[in-house]
């Protein structure tokens, strides 16, 4: 109650102040040196609305988002008298009791003075030997505000009862969701690229979250849903971008001069024409050269599709080989009988490669069991190639890319301001162990480049594996992981050693669990905000803080039910930020519309995407947005360009108007020209029926409509909505127009009236009518977004 | 900045954004929109272009030559060139390609501002991307001066930013836009005939007049909507999308037939082309493989000719075509190279560097800040721009991010706002323009 009070007589604002200056103190070395693990650490933790302002403020803007990475066990200020104890994936009651033990350690420590003032006063300017050197001036707001709170906070004895006992809103109370059955359709299409079922719809509408689920687990035994999971992790690792021929960048010449070009040597004689032999030989070579790009994804498609535990990213003792790829890597004629059909270029079966065997003993690759030591992705060849290093790199580009991949961090993602790096870099032999703004960063990413060593020749066309002749760097941080030193006899298997540890980190399950949201959204999860001084801070803190917490809670089941990535994305899928769609009501708030600045998926869908949603609608994609085109609507090549576009921009615009006139003039007068029982789009309405003649016929067409609505758009609008009498009003509009004109054919446009299954006339333009219809609708932010 | 301030701003903004054809923003963000008017005027400038050396120049084989110490190999302090007050480096013996310093500065030197001894603070390539591209280091979120001149000059414009690589956040200001190939253009900027083909429309005159209106229509009713704030952004944007790329009709006429083969060239054409035609406001033109770890001297003479010779040819280009008084070239790259060599005759990060300025309302021929002969930044007086080693700055790209909004006229603006830089007035550069 005490503790409560001195709380109560803190201003909300003064609060965050405080907190700010907390941070400062406590994320010394973050500040001034770096942030290796600022952003998206497991070490966050997630308070959940309802534990309390105070707690959520100090634990959550303060401490875990910023303290945590020094003054933790293992971290730079281990050894300190400031040490919390970090939380990971526990249960929200656990959460609760270790914030609480950290919090009181704060406050004790706050009690201890020196020179008559509170070391938490001291430190921070940079004064008993602090570590992390000078963080504030005297005069600084947030140091003023760090006094306030050792003032009245820090003495004032309990902290428990405070914490977590003012109640927050529920973050979606004026959020309205998508009905199960526009849920369903949106998962299909981005999991599947197909519209639901009948049997689907009624079975989500008449259920729960569990008959949600129990559909999705069908959907994602589909093939399609493969396509998608390989596409999207695509977007994620970027293997598709290897450099060069892979023949050539991912099976090196050092350990598979003999076998990579098989293709080469490879027996068409069978085929008689010269040119066809050529074409066929052609055709064989970028089949396999495609298989090798596509292994690592076939990776994680084996892992989801079989059920197998997501950890095998980074723990598979396999890699996946088609018919092709094997004879590149030379071990065809042992696996042939696996493989289902041998002539499937992209067949993929799980293989476990031998040890590596240069062209002399001294390249051979050293392994205890006899077995290339596979690591998941990590280990692969399209992996380490993607990924290079140089002799000045040593690895660290490796090192920064698994951090990112495979625990979430982005190490450069807000790099720390030195006073003066140039002077650091001169002052010291070894900057990245004696600068402290270098250290604080290179102490962790080091060791993880040393794990990398033995994968140490730069010209991937030679070799990818081999080590380093002088052995690996004395100037470096001992290869390891968070701080333990991988030993001796490891270090032939040291991704495996790396792999095994990666999946014990809470940090880990998080990432997969961002990964799956990417997966469905195209976007990463927000960052917590950093400016205390924003405004919007509190806004932007609480929109970051709930999403956080749902990431946690889904990690925690995906823990839970061995590492099955399917669970993750239907959890997903079920969560409010999946669901949510709009506003209940109309708000003048600015900080709750902050709060809800990246709430909804609104997601503009990719070259890819809309072919397939094309296809799903349609029966038949468009088959244009492809290479240039796709470039030019925000595709991407997995080299340069490796983020997509998420806002369309006039060249965007124009191809969207081209989409929408093209694909509405290949399937209109088609979808007629089709037994009605067959048709797609016009199933229940003929050509002969004109608005404003009947009510029959009027309400025929807005039944017409309404499905039109529903199939393009995905929208629930009944016949006699506005919605759908805006497009009979255009339907209608333009047939009267076109009555009025003068001299009009009686026939589609010749390219519309193309590839007909019976002829289909149109002397009153209705079908004209319907392709504007149909164009309208394709415009439409519902049918290019997701 | 409390919340009365905020409040402040946030009216202000609304004010100025109601007349610049922002939508009314609900929230704190600036939001964009399309201009209701189907023939949107053409942009006439100026054009900004922002050419970026990306993996780190050596800019003492540029602009800020030495020759002293060990920290080039190739040419001594007494072969130091000059041309007014530009020192530069003598290249025209050790190029390969491209062209030489002797021939850019002689050409260019009159118009070219030269800052050297930036710091960017960092030596890592993506921060020192990001920071150099935006001002500002510790955000993800800031929008680069190219996407922001575009969004407060041009929004409306069908390509108002095009970007070519290098680090080029938006803001959600304006869309970003990528055209690989300025032929693609040709089959898309008549969208709503078959095949570009004007003879040939879709649609009869009266029915696509009808569509375009039920679009009208429709996306008036969703304003009154109750929308998500990250739905309305998406679907303003869609909107001023379809309606701008209208005016891409006006970049065919001025395709060349024949197109460049050099990397930076073919982007230039696409940029300069699309300034031409009105439909563009800034473009990132980049080439990389600076990042010279090993061979330095070898990677640098290929490399800084090309780049110079880019930003040659993109000048002659505008002089043709009529638009060189409205182009403004800003040259930089994330990152300078260390004084010294490492072992495998490479250089590597050193987060010391210049900048290059050239463009109307830009006096040239002037050198402004400094490094030592080990290649440290000396302190800056913002107020005379001379140096002061006792009471002077350290100038960091905040400093030019935010004088070069001032000298676009854009610093008010409330995008700009939106992404203060929080230059304090007394380090403002005063003088770096003329």
């Amino acid at each position: 109650m005490q503790m409560m009070l001195v709380f109560n007589r803190l201003s909300r604002r003064a609060f965050f102040g405080i907190t700010l200056l907390i941070q400062c103190f406590l994320v010394q070395c973050f500040w001034v040196r770096g942030n290796l693990f600022a952003q998206n650490s497991t070490n966050v933790g997630c308070v959940q609305a309802g534990q309390g302002f105070a707690g959520e403020q100090l634990w959550g803007k303060v401490i875990a988002t910023h303290c945590l990475k020094c003054h933790r066990s293992g971290g730079d200020a281990k050894d300190s008298r400031l040490v919390f104890r970090a939380t990971g994936l526990e249960t929200v009651e656990d959460q609760q009791g270790i914030i609480t033990s950290n919090l009181r350690t704060l406050a004790l420590l706050a009690k201890v003075e020196e020179n008559g003032k509170s070391i938490l006063l001291q430190k921070p300017l940079g004064e008993l030997n602090h570590g992390g050197e000078q963080i504030f001036e005297s005069q600084n707001k947030a140091y003023q505000l760090l006094e306030a709170f050792v003032s009245n906070v820090a003495h004032a004895g309990e902290i428990r009862s405070s914490l977590f006992d003012e109640p927050s809103g529920s973050f979606f109370r004026d959020v309205e969701m998508l009905s199960p059955q526009r849920l369903l359709r949106k998962a299909t299409l981005s999991l599947a690229g197909r519209l639901p079922q009948d049997q689907e719809l009624l079975r989500v509408a008449e259920g729960d979250d569990q008959a949600m689920i129990g559909v999705l687990n069908e959907v994602m035994l589909e093939d399609a849903f493969f396509d998608r999971l390989r596409e999207g992790f695509n977007d994620v690792f970027l293997t598709q971008g290897v450099d060069g021929n892979p023949d050539s960048t991912v099976l090196s010449y050092e350990h598979f001069e003999k076998t990579r070009l098989w293709y080469q040597q490879y027996d068409l004689s069978h085929i008689e024409d010269e040119n066809e032999r050529r074409q066929a030989g052609y055709r064989l070579a970028n089949e396999y050269r495609a298989a090798l790009l596509d292994e690592p994804m076939r990776l994680i498609e084996y892992i989801v599709r079989n059920d197998r535990p997501f950890t095998e990213i980074v723990t598979a003792d396999y890699i996946m080989v088609s018919p092709y790829t094997a004879r590149g890597y030379g071990v065809y004629e042992e696996v042939r009988e696996q493989f289902r059909d041998p002539d499937d270029p992209f067949d993929f079966i799980p293989v476990k490669l031998q040890a590596l065997k240069g062209r002399n003993a001294k390249e051979d690759q050293d392994s205890a069991t006899g077995y290339y030591p596979h690591a998941g992705i990590l280990s692969t060849f399209q992996y380490l190639s993607r990924y290079p290093t140089t002799e000045t790199n040593r690895n660290r580009l490796r090192a920064r890319m698994y951090f990112l991949h495979f625990l979430g961090i982005d190490v450069l993602e807000l790099a720390a301001r030195g006073s003066d790096a140039a002077a650091a870099t001169e002052q010291y032999e070894v900057p990245t162990m004696q600068a402290a703004e270098c250290v604080v960063c290179h102490q962790t990413l080091d060791p993880i480049a040393g794990l990398f060593q033995d994968y140490w020749r730069f010209d991937r066309n030679f070799a990818i594996y081999g080590k380093r002749h002088e052995g690996w760097f004395e100037d470096m941080f001992h290869a390891g992981y968070e701080g333990e030193q991988i030993p001796p006899e490891d270090r032939w298997r040291a991704l495996q050693w790396l792999g095994e540890r990666t999946v014990r980190d809470p940090r880990f399950a998080i990432a997969m669990t961002e990964h799956a949201y990417f997966l469905l959204t195209g976007r990463r999860p927000l960052s917590p905000p950093k400016d205390l001084d924003d405004p919007l801070f509190d806004s932007r803190y609480k929109a970051w803080r709930e999403l956080r917490c749902e990431t946690e809670r889904i990690a925690r089941q995906l823990v839970e039910n061995d590492f099955n990535f399917k669970q993750a994305i239907a959890q997903w899928v079920v969560s409010d930020f999946y669901r949510a769609d709009s506003m209940a009501l109309a708000s003048e708030d600015e900080y709750r519309l902050v709060e809800l600045d990246d709430l909804g998926v609104v997601r503009m869908l990719s070259p890819e995407q809309l072919e397939r949603k094309i296809l799903a609608v349609f029966g038949r994609s468009w088959g244009k947005l492809t290479e240039q085109t796709a470039m030019l609507y925000g595709g991407i090549d997995s080299k340069e360009v490796t983020e997509r576009a998420s806002d369309p921009g006039g060249a965007m615009g124009a191809i969207q108007r081209t989409l929408s006139n093209d694909v509405a003039c290949r399937n209109v007068a088609y979808d007629f020209s089709r037994p009605a029982s067959e048709r797609l789009l016009f199933p229940h309405i003929e050509t002969e029926v004109l608005p404003g003649v009947s009510v029959e016929w009027d309400q025929a067409i807005r039944m017409t409509i309404s499905q039109l609505h529903w199939l393009i758009l995905g929208r629930e609008d009944s016949p006699d909505s506005e919605e759908v009498g805006r497009t009979f009003r255009l339907f209608s509009e333009i047939i009267q127009d076109a009555k009025a004109a003068h001299a009009i054919d009686p026939r589609e446009a010749w390219s519309c009236r193309q590839g007909l299954l019976a002829e289909v006339p149109d002397p009153h333009y209705t079908v004209r009518s319907w392709r504007a219809v149909v164009t309208y609708l394709l415009r439409q932010e519902e049918f290019l977004y997701e | 900045m409390n919340k009365s301030e905020f409040a402040r701003r946030l009216f202000f903004k609304r004010c100025a954004a109601a007349g610049l054809g922002f939508a009314t923003p609900l929230d704190a963000r600036v939001r964009v929109d399309a201009s209701e008017k189907q023939d949107l005027p053409a942009y006439d400038g100026p054009y900004y272009i922002v050419f970026n050396a990306s993996g780190g120049w050596d800019t003492t084989y540029l602009m800020d030559p030495k020759g002293v110490g060990g920290i080039n190999r190739l040419y001594e302090e007494g072969d130091i060139l000059t041309q007014g007050e530009h020192r530069f480096a003598p290249t025209e013996k050790t190029r390969e390609g491209g062209i030489s310093n002797e021939a850019f500065f002689s050409e260019f030197g009159q118009e070219l501002l030269v800052f050297n001894g930036l710091d960017y603070s960092v030596n890592n390539h993506a921060p020192c991307s990001r920071y150099m591209a935006t001002g500002k280091l510790d955000s993800l979120a800031y929008p680069t001066f190219a996407a922001l001149v575009a969004a407060c000059k041009g929004q409306s414009c069908p390509l108002s930013f095009l970007t070519f690589g290098n680090y080029s956040a938006t803001g959600n200001l304006v869309a970003m836009s990528r055209v690989p190939y300025l032929p693609s253009l040709k089959r898309i900027a008549n969208a709503d005939a078959m095949d570009g083909n004007p003879r040939s429309p879709y649609h009869d005159d009266f029915a696509i007049s009808r569509i375009e209106r039920a679009i009208d229509e429709r996306r008036n009713a969703r304003r009154q909507l109750n929308l998500l704030p990250r739905q309305e952004r998406a679907e303003n944007m869609l909107y001023a999308a379809q309606v701008n790329s209208k005016a891409l009709a006006r970049v065919t006429p001025h395709i060349p037939d024949n197109l460049p083969k050099q990397r930076l060239a073919q982007q230039a054409e696409i940029a300069l082309t699309s300034f031409k035609a009105g439909v563009c406001v800034s473009a990132n033109l980049s080439i990389g493989q600076f990042d010279s770890h090993a061979n330095n001297d070898q990677d640098q003479m290929r490399l800084i000719p090309e780049f110079l010779q880019g930003i040659a040819n993109v000048l002659h280009r505008a002089e043709e075509l009529g638009i060189r008084d409205q182009l403004v070239v800003i040259a930089q790259s994330e990152m300078g190279r260390t004084p010294d060599y490492n072992n495998g005759n490479g250089k590597d990060h050193w987060s010391i560097g210049s900048i290059m300025f050239l463009g109307p309302g830009i006096k040239g021929g002037r050198v402004l800040g400094q490094t030592d002969e080990k290649q440290f930044a000396l302190p800056v007086d913002p107020a005379s721009m001379k140096i002061d080693s006792e009471n002077g700055i350290r100038i960091r790209p905040e400093h030019i991010h935010e004088s070069l909004r001032e000298f676009a006229g854009i610093a008010q603006h409330p995008a700009s706002l939106e992404f203060s830089l929080e230059v304090k007035t007394k380090e403002k550069l005063r003088g770096l323009w003329s």
